[in-house]
């Protein structure tokens, strides 16, 4: 009965915990969407124009991007919370596990819109049996694991955060790059609406575990030997994707633009992680990239939905003094 | 190799402009990007003719073109086609020859290849619009556009000279009264005027409240919102061929007590029944209600049947103003008490959320509305620009007679400021555009919806807008925010003005014919003239007295001949001007849209089925600078400046607002209020640039 002692704080928001988890918490409040927002039916005269070979990388993309945003709020997210100190932090970060819950249901709404029941088991059942993508979900699991014990070392929590951001900001991205591709070419734009959402959230969800990670190392005695371990996992991890990629790619012809931009995205994991980036790449495919570009875009109201506008946080009120203008005119 | 198929290198290129080289964009990439389309794509796809006549002839003959041969002689024909080609026009821009090709020139039947080219087109719809006129009118319309001075607007540019095809209107609007037969009647109207392509935006001010009484039953109405989410199927279901998507607004007056379900409409986490993703949604604020906002006083939102059992009228055709106090008053008016200030920044928190609701300040229109003697205006269109009369009808059941009153159309046109400057052409380029439009609402008859047929036969109405006003102040090294900008749009927009009044009395003069009411407007009674015999508009800056060099400018005693000559003869449209956002033209024309500021100097352009990259047209190294994006400018510039081309508009301007997410809701009202103070008639969008988290985690580190 000894837990029965434990002491129970409560979230202050008095005071922030650290410089950066306010404004995460806004952003991410900012961001909230939800996936019935959007209109992935307009995509159905588009998907029927597409070639059998690229409706099933298609699926496949999404179906492995599915895999992925199901461990992150069912496993990864919660485990976190468990071992990050900050209470805010742990506030930001369930946040985060919500979301990731939303993105998970939304590819769906996607398959749901444009493919048959039989189609969508199908691409479940290649998920569970792909092995590639298993592999990536079994390394990532392992390190959540790795903290679902009552007191894991800084270095368990430094791993798992670091697994949670190679995710993020790394794994996800051999998935995104189809929808994005296939949307600068003005195919599937409705349903690129949604990914472009998902790349939005999960953009600041990396950053902001980076930057717990980022607080665990420098607690680390053994910096070094645990950089070294990290990055051999990011290795082994990036094998993998090549051979994953080499999977869902190939037949589209896609396979090397498609490695090119991985290379891109794991430096970017390890920039995250406070780390230098160690692949060399020459030029990302421009429309990926461009299409990557989370800033606001001009839209036209009448045909398509607008990814830009955000939550209203605060409402700030009008005064006496607002109606007192200056109104001369020069000319 | 099935990527390669999908794969265009004509659009890798124009994504390459974005790669940076020594911190400047790859511009160049965007010429490499046209080239390629052409040589890969569009000279492909092109079906070749070998001579002129061989390609008119098959095009009369396969049912593409009507037939021309009913007007000229194929030798007239052959004439405006080498006055065309001997200009060798050539696209500026990736992003206007891919628009062009995309969405105007006219495809085989297999929409596999194209029959035309922007020559083809420009001469079609040269011919069409001079076909009762002849050849040398078929002549001066080329030489508008192929010049790039006068875009007609994508309704008439697309379908004209074509057999198989949409109406060329842009534009409709209609009230809609309160009875099943009212509603009916719009939802039918709807799907008829969205299947030809036309924008349609309706006034639902006059529907009862939620919970009012049905047939004296208390508590038994659906208000609004119901009616929304009908529009909003319709409009969704009825789209032009699959070509363009219907598209609809709706427009509820702020004292209307469903105002708060209304808002709340465009919010993401509410009940299915009650969300509306598509529709486009307005706001009507007459000044009563600025004026309790100014003040804090309590206001109050009506039940409108109540008012309409108790007066015989609808609140919205009520001058609030007057009726205010009356129906806070009177016991039998049911109300219920908003705070004013708190509905401003409900607005404000809806538009930051969303881009919506449009707003219309109902008062200021009215105030300076040419057409009072005949009615009211009550509400705007689907981008904001059109301000007319319109009255409700009253529908009857089957075997009984309709009353048919006024419902709105309109078409459009846009003048290319920089072109028709540079070219010193003006008045000639107005005078063109004034006559095409006129053609357009000839040959219009919706006669499937009688209201607004009614309103083209009787009043003419047309919108000639403009376009890259930023464009042509950035190359002539005006800083959009400058009061050089305020002295030239002041002078160039009295010019329009003059000149589409003198075109517009030229042709009632011709066909001894004015616009029915004529005599009832401001024009017959001289009052409209009144600002230009008080006051100079010509430059007062030395910068832009040197761009009017070589142009004559109108003086106040021309424009007092103008007056006697209107009151003399008539005008023949009751509506002549409008400036719309002209959002596809505009990159077809190479230029800045309307006479709003540019977003970026490289925009990003989402449509439903592409994105592209779109450097502002001008824009080189030397005038970089000039090239201010709206999300950097004072709002309150840029609406002081719309508010002097206002004055010269009698319509609207459609007016969009540039934000970022910091600004605050407060910043956002403010911004109306300042709109509602300086004379604006309406403010379209809120555009919000969103900050990257980068960017945060830079400034907060």
């Amino acid at each position: 009965m000894e837990d029965m002692d434990k002491v129970f704080r409560a979230v202050n928001w008095n005071k922030p915990d650290n410089d950066y988890v306010l404004m995460f918490w806004e952003q991410n409040i900012k961001q909230f969407w939800i996936d019935t927002e959007y209109i992935p039916s307009k995509d159905m005269d588009s998907w029927k124009g597409l070639s059998y070979e690229m409706k099933e990388a298609y699926k496949k993309a999404l179906g492995g991007l599915t895999l992925l945003d199901t461990l992150q709020s069912h496993t990864g997210m919660p485990k976190i919370i468990d071992h990050v100190e900050s209470l805010q932090n742990k506030a930001v970060l369930s946040y985060m596990c919500m979301m990731e819950a939303i993105h998970a249901k939304s590819y769906s709404t996607i398959f749901t819109t444009v493919s048959s029941s039989n189609e969508i088991n199908d691409v479940f059942s290649w998920v569970k049996n792909n092995k590639f993508l298993q592999k990536k979900a079994n390394v990532i699991d392992s390190f959540y694991r790795g903290v679902d014990k009552p007191n894991p070392t800084d270095e368990d929590l430094f791993m798992a955060l670091g697994a949670s951001v190679l995710l993020e900001s790394f794994l996800f991205y051999s998935g995104f790059f189809l929808p994005l591709w296939l949307c600068g070419q003005g195919q599937m734009v409705a349903s690129a609406d949604i990914i472009k959402k998902i790349v939005a959230d999960e953009s600041i969800h990396g950053i902001f575990v980076g930057l717990i990670a980022q607080d665990v190392f420098q607690k680390l005695p053994n910096k070094e030997e645990v950089k070294a371990k990290y990055l051999e996992v990011l290795h082994d991890l990036f094998e993998n994707e090549m051979k994953y990629t080499e999977e869902v790619y190939t037949e589209i012809g896609l396979t090397s633009e498609v490695k090119e931009y991985v290379r891109y995205n794991a430096n970017k994991a390890l920039m995250n992680m406070g780390f230098d980036p160690v692949f060399e790449v020459k030029q990302v495919n421009p429309i990926v990239l461009n299409g990557l570009n989370t800033e606001t875009t001009q839209h036209d109201f009448f045909s398509k939905k607008s990814t830009n506008y955000e939550k209203a946080l605060e409402i700030v009120h009008l005064k006496d003094e607002d109606f007192k203008m200056d109104i001369a005119v020069e000319v | 190799m099935i990527a390669k198929d999908v794969a265009k290198s004509w659009i890798l290129l124009n994504n390459e402009i974005m790669i940076k080289k020594d911190d400047e964009f790859s511009l160049e990439k965007d010429k490499e990007a046209v080239r390629a389309y052409f040589l890969e794509y569009v000279n492909k796809n092109t079906v070749f003719f070998y001579t002129l006549k061989e390609k008119i002839d098959y095009l009369i003959e396969n049912d593409y073109y009507i037939d021309f041969y009913q007007w000229f002689t194929f030798e007239e024909i052959e004439k405006v086609y080498d006055h065309v080609m001997g200009k060798k026009f050539r696209f500026q821009s990736f992003m206007s020859a891919f628009k062009f090709f995309q969405s105007y020139a006219l495809r085989d039947d297999s929409g596999q290849k194209f029959l035309e080219r922007y020559e083809d087109r420009v001469v079609a719809v040269a011919l069409f619009l001079a076909r009762d006129e002849g050849i040398d009118r078929a002549i001066e319309y080329t030489e508008a556009f192929i010049n790039q001075e006068y875009q007609p607007a994508t309704p008439t540019f697309l379908n004209a000279g074509k057999k198989r095809s949409g109406e060329l209107v842009s534009c409709f609007l209609d009230e809609i009264g309160d009875s099943l037969n009212g509603i009916g009647y719009a939802v039918d109207s709807a799907m008829k005027l969205s299947s030809i392509g036309g924008g349609v935006a309706f006034n639902i001010s006059k529907i009862r409240a939620r919970g009012e009484a049905i047939k004296g039953v208390d508590g038994r109405a659906g208000g609004v919102l119901p009616i929304m989410k009908i529009l909003e199927d319709t409009f969704s279901y009825a789209n032009q061929l699959g070509q363009r998507p219907g598209a609809g607004a709706v427009y509820l007056n702020i004292f209307h007590a469903d105002m708060d379900e209304f808002l709340d409409c465009k919010k993401i986490n509410v009940d299915e029944k009650l969300r509306i993703k598509s529709l486009s949604i307005g706001v009507v604020i007459p000044d009563k209600f600025m004026e309790l906002a100014e003040k804090d006083e309590v206001c109050y939102l009506f039940y409108p049947h109540t008012v309409m059992t108790e007066y015989g009228k609808y609140m919205d055709d009520m001058d609030m103003d007057e009726m205010y106090e009356e129906l806070v008053n009177n016991p039998n008016i049911k109300k219920r008490k908003v705070n004013a200030r708190h509905l401003l920044v409900r607005i404000a928190q809806t538009q930051k959320e969303s881009g919506y609701p449009y707003i219309f300040y109902k008062d200021n229109t009215n105030k300076v509305h040419p057409l009072n003697g005949v009615g009211q205006v009550k509400f705007s269109n689907l981008c904001t620009e059109i301000m007319q009369v319109s009255e409700v009808s009253d529908i009857e059941s089957y075997g009984e007679e309709d009353t048919i009153r006024y419902g709105i159309s309109c078409n459009l046109g846009s003048l290319n400021i920089a072109t028709v400057m540079d070219n010193k052409r003006v008045k000639e380029a107005v005078k063109t555009a004034m006559r095409a439009l006129t053609v357009v609402t000839d040959v219009s008859n919706i006669s499937m919806v009688p209201s607004i047929a009614k309103a083209n036969r009787e009043l003419h109405s047309v919108g000639l807008g403009a376009m890259n006003l930023h464009g042509y102040l950035a190359k002539s090294f005006i800083m959009y925010e400058s009061v050089e900008a305020l002295d030239f749009a002041n002078t160039f927009f009295m010019m329009v003005n003059y000149y589409s009044l003198e075109a517009s009395m030229e042709i009632a003069r011709e066909r001894k014919k004015t616009f029915v009411g004529f005599e009832k407007s401001a024009y017959a009674d001289g009052t409209y003239f009144n600002q230009y015999l008080e006051k100079d508009f010509s430059p007062t800056t030395d910068k832009v007295k040197e761009l009017f060099e070589g142009i004559a400018i109108p003086t106040q005693e021309d424009w007092n001949n103008l007056k006697q000559q209107v009151q003399e003869h008539g005008i023949y449209h009751a509506y002549r001007m409008a400036i719309a956002p002209n959002q596809s033209t505009s990159y077809i024309m190479n230029s800045t849209a309307s006479v709003m500021p540019i977003v970026d100097t490289i925009e990003v352009r989402e449509y439903g089925d592409s994105t592209t990259y779109y450097p502002m047209p001008y824009l080189t190294n030397d005038n970089f600078f000039y090239f201010k994006s709206a999300y950097d400018m004072d709002q309150m510039k840029v609406l002081k400046l719309v508010s002097v081309i206002q004055r010269h508009i009698d319509q609207g301007v459609s007016t969009i607002l540039h934000t970022n997410s910091k600004d605050s809701t407060r910043d956002l009202a403010k911004y109306y209020i300042y709109a509602h103070k300086v004379g604006l008639k309406s403010l379209y969008y809120t555009r919000t640039r969103k900050s990257s988290i980068e960017e945060c985690v830079s400034c907060s580190a």
